[in-house]
């Protein structure tokens, strides 16, 4: 029992983020596996406009990136900042404000999603008073960070909260430029850029919001995180500070490779794509520094399952790194792009990487904060094999239905007459998408697991007092 | 003119300030990265950087009150 962090930082706001931040993976991957399996079985739509694939893949996006995204993000950073800087959090009182109204940006997404009330821009669908809402809780956010970290007792500032740092500043630029609109009325706006600019704003914004809030502020995570579960320092700190600089200064380019022939001018094309593959350097460079973290120490991934999630999720990192760049490429992008082969390489970050990781800092987290163990460690390892599986599956089936699409797309015969029908296509998917549904339903499967497994430790927590025993308990001889 | 000079000429006299902007904010992101890789790349830097890896390590002084990270 840490009864000295207990006293000394504000630990509740961070539990309370901890598990709503279990509770949205478990939403945001239910509504998931509905909608895939609407694609396999478009039955399942019901005839209701509020249950259509186009109105829940938002909520969908919207769940597993701001809500279990953004409280694990919220959670993780407020609880390092703490324990890195040695200072309790700046204002208890905005931290509580964050979590009441991230939660209350959820509730309303929840609520206008289904309704039909969208800016239909991807990853930013939520309507002008929504996103005034998120603005400000988000710059609380970061507030409260930034003076936290202006408090603090040590002298150099760990590479973990430049990773958070950078994440706050360009989610607060990319997504208030993003979102500026003209409101016509209380749920309707228009945006204010128009045309090619409109595509360019939209895909800056939407790759920065992989890159920065995906990314950037998941790499704190890793760098604080891992290091602490092998209980070994972080392989190189020099190779972490080349990662982050180069992150934040390429990042930033890349949206353009979001819109290969399009109307954008071509060279802006091949800048994105340029960059993205010079991305490939630093974004390796990051992985191995995290895996070799645990040079000498491998042994560790036999007992401890909370490391084996992060392990996995920089392999998954790796892997999408690389395929990105790849397919920001002209002639891949030709063949890959507007397939499933997008949405294979989308979720082999996000479940492969960035849930991987976040689950494995809330496992972290949980018994940190709570001062017990986990209640079920062979539950733990039943999700780390659920979510990997379920991954693979779901990844597999994507790609090689995106390949197959691209690939059917664009063949035609010797008199320059498509082969197949669109119609045909769409049919030729259906094993996949039945394929993708079951990959989904087990990475589900998983995060249920680990929600049960968290509700029973906070319960033996609460029955054996020992949140109280930590707030209580006398600090020269507390901590145990 | 050969095929490289032809490659990289530019109309200087087209560009707009739009233009300018991007091409100087360009160059002196590239000056930036450039400095912070010299920075953490250089020797004499190598032992003040790497102290910094024990900080989540080390939390737990920093729960006692010490000041620690060089």
């Amino acid at each position: 029992m840490d009864a000295t962090a207990e006293q000394k930082y504000n630990l509740d706001v961070v539990r309370w983020f901890a598990v709503m931040a279990v509770v949205y993976l478990v939403v945001g991957a239910l509504v998931g596996v509905y909608i895939a399996s609407q694609l396999a079985w478009p039955v399942l739509n019901f005839d209701s406009p509020y249950l259509s694939f186009g109105r829940l893949r938002p909520v969908h996006t919207n769940a597993v990136i701001f809500a279990f995204g953004g409280c694990t993000l919220m959670a993780t950073a407020f609880y390092s900042v703490q324990r890195t800087c040695g200072v309790r959090l700046w204002s208890d009182k905005m931290a509580w404000f964050t979590f009441w109204g991230w939660n209350l940006v959820i509730v309303l997404a929840v609520i206008t999603l289904p309704l039909g009330l969208t800016q239909s821009k991807e990853y930013a669908e939520l309507e002008w008073p929504i996103d005034i809402l998120i603005a400000v809780v988000w710059v609380s956010y970061m507030f409260n960070f930034v003076m936290t970290i202006a408090n603090r007792k040590s002298s150099h500032i760990y590479v973990s909260n430049w990773f958070f740092l950078s994440m706050m500043i360009m989610i607060t630029y990319l997504h208030v430029v993003n979102s500026l609109a003209i409101p016509v009325s209380m749920f309707k706006s228009y945006s204010i850029f128009a045309g090619v600019q409109d595509a360019m704003i939209q895909w800056w914004w939407g790759h920065n919001a992989v890159g920065f809030y995906l990314t950037a502020g998941f790499l704190g995570i890793m760098y604080y995180f891992l290091p602490k579960q092998a209980n070994r320092p972080v392989y190189s700190y020099r190779l972490s500070v080349i990662h982050f600089w180069a992150l934040s200064f390429g990042y930033v380019w890349l949206g353009a490779h979001h819109l290969q022939y399009t109307a954008l001018p071509d060279w802006t094309g091949s800048l994105g794509a340029a960059i993205s593959l010079a991305m490939i350097i630093p974004s390796w460079g990051g992985a191995l520094n995290g895996m070799m973290t645990l040079s000498g120490a491998w042994d560790k991934l036999r007992t401890d399952y909370v490391l084996r999630f992060m392990i996995m999720s920089l392999a998954f990192y790796a892997m999408s790194t690389f395929e990105g760049p790849v397919m920001s490429i002209k002639t891949v992008n030709a063949l890959s792009h507007y397939t499933d082969w997008t949405i294979g390489h989308v979720h082999s970050g996000a479940l492969g990487w960035v849930a991987m990781i976040g689950i494995g800092a809330l496992y972290h987290l949980i018994t940190r904060c709570f001062h017990t163990e986990m209640y079920s460690v062979k539950l733990i390892n039943l999700h780390f094999w659920a979510a990997t599986i379920g991954t693979v599956i779901y990844v597999v089936a994507m790609w090689v239905s995106g390949i197959m699409q691209g690939l059917m797309w664009r063949a035609y015969d010797d008199y320059g007459t498509l082969a197949y029908t669109f119609a045909e296509s769409v049919e030729a998917m259906h094993p996949y998408y039945a394929m993708r549904a079951v990959g989904g339903a087990i990475f589900l499967f998983g995060a249920m697991v680990m929600l049960y497994n968290i509700i029973m430790t906070v319960r033996q927590s609460m029955a054996e007092g020992r949140v109280e025993q930590a707030r209580t308990a006398p600090l020269a001889t507390a901590t145990a | 003119m050969n095929s490289l000079s032809e490659h990289l000429q530019t109309n200087w006299a087209a560009m707009t300030t739009n233009d300018w902007v991007g091409t100087i904010l360009t160059v002196v992101v590239f000056l930036l990265i450039l400095a912070a890789y010299i920075y953490a790349l250089y020797p004499k830097n190598k032992e003040k950087l790497e102290a910094q890896r024990f900080i989540p390590l080390d939390d737990d002084q920093l729960d006692d009150g010490e000041k620690h990270g060089g």
